[in-house]
């Protein structure tokens, strides 16, 4: 009722945020426009040329450098930068033949670099906006008499007040680049026609959003989106909370004083852990084959073999899916818990027995919210990444077209069908487009889970 | 704001000035045709590096290292150096060739490689096939592998080396004491089981009702790539077209071919539940070495794994390899009914792959390259390689020198039995359907489920396979 009552508050002062943004947005840009007005022949002289209005307040090496800056910016955009930018739009005018040795345009490349150019232009907007304000702080402390901040000054703070912005740039750029860039390139990709014969060297083109609505309006396509919709939301809930609960349930046993040889019960689920993933898919894979122990022993018992991976097993398939999962998943929570019980105040429990609360209330009532507290993020994690859980189904039960699916079986997850649509087949702008799906649905859940829990909205509570 | 908004102005209009007119320029540029050249001038490059990726097989038996030795030998003149493309035979040109990264000469099965001018795709070069030592010899029906038609002219981008077909494996020690009388009706001292599958088949039902861990044939049948071959054998086929690579027309459940799923059917009720997956596939060698199954078909590159498993199970090596016979896949019943022979016999169609080698169409030394495929494909090391690796060369003279099974397979391509893999990237979505359908239609007949019986269901599952692969094809392209 609660998580109900605080998504209900969520949505309720939803209008309320989205009225303070022309607000926010005017008080943002007060500063602007007063540079505008007050700025003086040096402030425009660093919004022509950036640094300009540094050298002529003898500034100069910060001047030289937001110079270095401009031109390197411009020699960019002469060799390479405009090009690419306009390759962005284009996606490539001229096909290559790799039989005559004719290079074409690659649009995959053009479409990174256009990106690239695209976060260049960015970067070197928000370094000019810095040079105009640097100049105009330069300006009122002159008109204010005082000495403005020289180079050796600034280079101090960015060692002491301002040490978080020099120990984020290097990070921040590599975000760009490693993550955001990528992720950037895979959405675009929704938007084109890239996939099936329409790669490298044919130019791959814009598209729009057919290719969305190749997912929702195709008659083959819609019925199979939703029903893998479906599991895959059941299964990233269920693999969750049973490798959570299971994990958090063996960290307590194994945590209880009477249990002897603690680190030998320990060690076996570290066992398992450690053992590479696909390894003890196959090996499980093996064990409930028709010719696997588990037929052998109920043959050997007089029974007759069942498919319990076979055509017809899809809810067999999937529970042996989530056993699976939790043989593999559960050392790694039960490992986490066990940290942070090590942790836990034992005088809670003290107070607790002292006023007669029971076992179940005590952990209800005292470990389930300190656990929960410190682990929501990763349970978060661990969410998003069943959702997204590739390996189990596709060693478990692979290369299987199941009817009623397109080109997908009954206990395939959107993963393995992105996998199946976009590498089997190639179509790799219909395999973004579900991506992209599969990102937004898993950002939203997560973000809704994180931003309502208390390890967001009481930080303090614990520490 | 008068004060210093021009100047703002004046940087904006500035920057955006550079970024149009370079961007203009550029499109201009991109605009103007580069012209190529022919890649094969008969000019042999000197002093290159020629990365040659060849299978596991050439490496481990030490093939790979001989062709490399003889050919370094032969052009040492030229300084043109071969040497291992230490890379994964699977290597996809497609994703590194274009970024220089990938072989210069690539060996690899028929469709593999042609996938590589599927389309708009032109990874792998055209050859001048006819200035090679070997385009004489090798059939047409090889060549055809390596076809491709491009604005109504005709390319052949590989070179035959190898052709690979399924073939029967059995334990000669197995047959029964009496099978001279008893199983070899037409008196030409060969076996009838290992003729006619419908023999075959009643062999295996004789050993199960003699034994309840013992198998005659035994097979995997959810594999598509041999399960094809009952459907090829009667008129259905992957894909229509003079071709075989029109992929609008799926054609598995075409003319007759629902009788190959009759034959999967039947052939599922002499195994057991593991032939609806892939476990018989994994556990053939060691089962045939025990004597568990009497006979399996797979491919011949794979002889060496039973004889290993024999030796393993106490027999010497020679004695596995008296024992253990390779041969042609048995003939089918005209009627498509394992037990009615009264309309005769066929052969039986089944999937084959020619390998070859390629030329990457981002190699630096294009002639070099031909030069070396013209190298490894001449009569001399072609029959060493066939002597080392155990191959079926495609080269008529070397196959009829080898003689035996080698001028049987030979024979079989240019007969039409074979039924090479068609030669489009849209092969792979064949596969998951057809071994769906396969694995269907053995286990609805050992659990009894018995939905396929009729003619009509049979041909209404097949036709739902063609449609399957259909859509995979073409309902996002």
């Amino acid at each position: 009722m609660k998580v109900i009552e605080k998504f209900k508050n969520f949505f309720k002062t939803l209008p309320d945020k989205f009225k303070a943004i022309p607000y926010k947005l005017a008080k943002k840009f007060a500063g602007a426009k007063e540079i505008l007005v007050q700025g003086n022949g040096k402030v425009s002289a660093s919004m022509i040329v950036m640094g300009l209005g540094q050298l002529l307040n003898k500034q100069w090496a910060k001047g030289i450098m937001l110079l270095f800056i401009q031109v390197a910016f411009i020699v960019y955009f002469v060799l390479t930068g405009a090009t690419d930018l306009f390759g962005f739009f284009t996606l490539g005018t001229r096909a290559g033949n790799a039989w005559y040795g004719i290079e074409g345009d690659n649009s995959v490349v053009m479409l990174i670099m256009g990106i690239l150019a695209i976060l260049i232009i960015i970067l070197y907007i928000a370094i000019y906006i810095a040079n105009i304000k640097d100049a105009y702080r330069t300006q009122c402390a002159l008109d204010t008499l005082k000495k403005p901040v020289s180079f050796k000054q600034e280079v101090g703070t960015l060692l002491d007040k301002n040490f978080h912005k020099t120990a984020l740039a290097l990070p921040v750029i590599g975000v760009c680049v490693f993550s955001i860039l990528p992720i950037v390139f895979m959405i675009l990709i929704a938007f084109t026609n890239y996939g099936d014969n329409i790669v490298p060297p044919a130019l791959v083109d814009w598209v729009g959003l057919e290719n969305f609505g190749k997912i929702l309006s195709l008659g083959q396509f819609a019925p199979t989106f939703f029903k893998i919709f479906g599991w895959n939301m059941l299964w990233a809930v269920l693999s969750t909370a049973i490798n959570y609960f299971a994990g958090l349930g063996l960290a307590l046993l194994l945590n209880k004083k009477c249990v002897k040889g603690k680190a030998i019960w320990r060690a076996f689920p570290i066992l398992a852990y450690a053992i590479p993933g696909f390894i003890t898919l196959l090996g499980f894979k093996f064990m409930f084959s028709y010719g696997g122990p588990i037929n052998y022993y109920i043959q050997q018992a007089g029974g007759e073999a069942v498919g319990f991976l076979g055509l017809d097993a899809k809810w067999s398939a999937r529970f042996i899916g989530l056993i699976v999962n939790a043989w593999i998943s559960i050392p790694s929570t039960m490992l986490l818990a066990t940290g942070i019980l090590s942790n836990a105040n034992t005088d809670l429990y003290e107070a607790a027995r002292v006023d007669g609360a029971s076992a179940w209330k005590q952990f209800i009532k005292i470990t389930l919210p300190y656990v929960l507290f410190a682990t929501t993020p990763v349970l978060i994690s661990q969410f998003i990444g069943n959702f997204n859980n590739f390996g189990i189904f596709y060693f478990l039960r692979g290369s299987l077209n199941v009817d009623g699916y397109f080109l997908a079986s009954d206990t395939d997850l959107l993963i393995n069908w992105l996998y199946n649509l976009s590498i089997n087949n190639n179509y790799y702008s219909i395999g973004a487009a579900i991506s992209l799906i599969i990102f937004i649905i898993t950002s939203v859940i997560s973000l809704a889970v994180y931003v309502l829990s208390p390890s967001y909205k009481q930080e303090e509570t614990f520490r | 704001m008068k004060k210093t908004l021009p100047a703002l102005i004046a940087h904006i209009a500035v920057i955006l000035a550079v970024i149009i007119v370079m961007g203009t320029l550029g499109l201009i540029a991109a605009g103007v045709a580069s012209e190529g050249s022919e890649k094969f001038t008969d000019e042999i490059e000197r002093n290159v590096t020629l990365r040659i990726l060849e299978n596991d097989t050439a490496k481990e038996q030490g093939y790979l290292k001989e062709l490399l030795d003889a050919f370094n030998a032969e052009y040492a003149e030229y300084g043109i150096k071969a040497v291992d493309a230490n890379m994964d035979q699977f290597t996809d040109l497609e994703t590194g060739g274009p970024y220089g990264y990938g072989p210069d000469v690539l060996y690899q099965a028929n469709d593999a490689i042609m996938k590589y001018v599927d389309g708009t795709r032109k990874h792998i070069l055209p050859l001048p096939v006819e200035q090679l030592d070997c385009y004489e010899h090798i059939g047409k029906n090889a060549w055809d592998a390596y076809k491709v038609t491009i604005e109504n002219q005709d390319f052949i981008c590989g070179v035959p080396v190898n052709i690979q077909q399924p073939l029967l494996f059995y334990r000669k020690d197995l047959l029964p004491a009496n099978w001279e009388t008893e199983w070899d009706d037409d008196k030409n001292g060969v076996p009838d089981m290992i003729e006619y599958w419908t023999d075959l088949y009643r062999y295996s039902q004789t050993i199960r009702a003699q034994s309840a861990s013992n198998y005659g044939y035994m097979k995997s049948l959810n594999d598509g790539y041999f399960a094809s071959g009952y459907f090829l054998s009667y008129g259905g086929y992957v894909f229509g077209g003079e071709e075989r690579n029109d992929t609008s027309d799926v054609g598995f459940s075409k003319n007759d071919g629902y009788l190959g799923a009759k034959i999967i059917r039947q052939l599922a009720s002499v195994m057991n539940l593991e032939c609806t997956e892939d476990t018989i596939t994994k556990n053939s060698y060691s089962r045939m070495a025990q004597g568990a199954y009497f006979a399996t078909m797979t491919t011949p590159d794979v002889y060496t794994m039973f004889i290993k498993e024999m030796v393993n199970a106490g027999f010497t090596e020679e004695y596995a390899r008296e024992n253990l016979i390779m041969t042609d896949v048995p003939k089918l019943p005209v009627s498509g009914d394992l037990e009615d022979e009264s309309q005769g016999f066929k052969d039986m169609t089944v999937m084959g792959g020619i390998n070859g080698y390629a030329i990457s169409s981002y190699t630096k030394a294009p002639n070099a390259a031909l030069a070396f495929v013209n190298f490894a494909t001449s009569y001399k090391m072609i029959n060493r390689r066939a002597e080392l690796l155990g191959i079926s060369p495609a080269r008529g003279d070397s196959a009829e020198a080898l003689g035996g099974l080698n001028a049987n397979i030979n024979n079989n391509l240019t007969a039409g039995t074979i039924y090479v893999m068609p030669s489009v990237r849209a092969l792979g979505q064949v596969w998951t359907p057809l071994q769906t359908y396969c694995a269907i239609l053995a286990d609805d007949s050992l659990t009894g489920k018995n939905v396929y019986v009729t003619d009509e269901a049979l041909k209404k599952g097949l036709e739902n396979v063609d449609n399957q692969i259909y859509a995979a094809i073409h309902t996002l392209g």
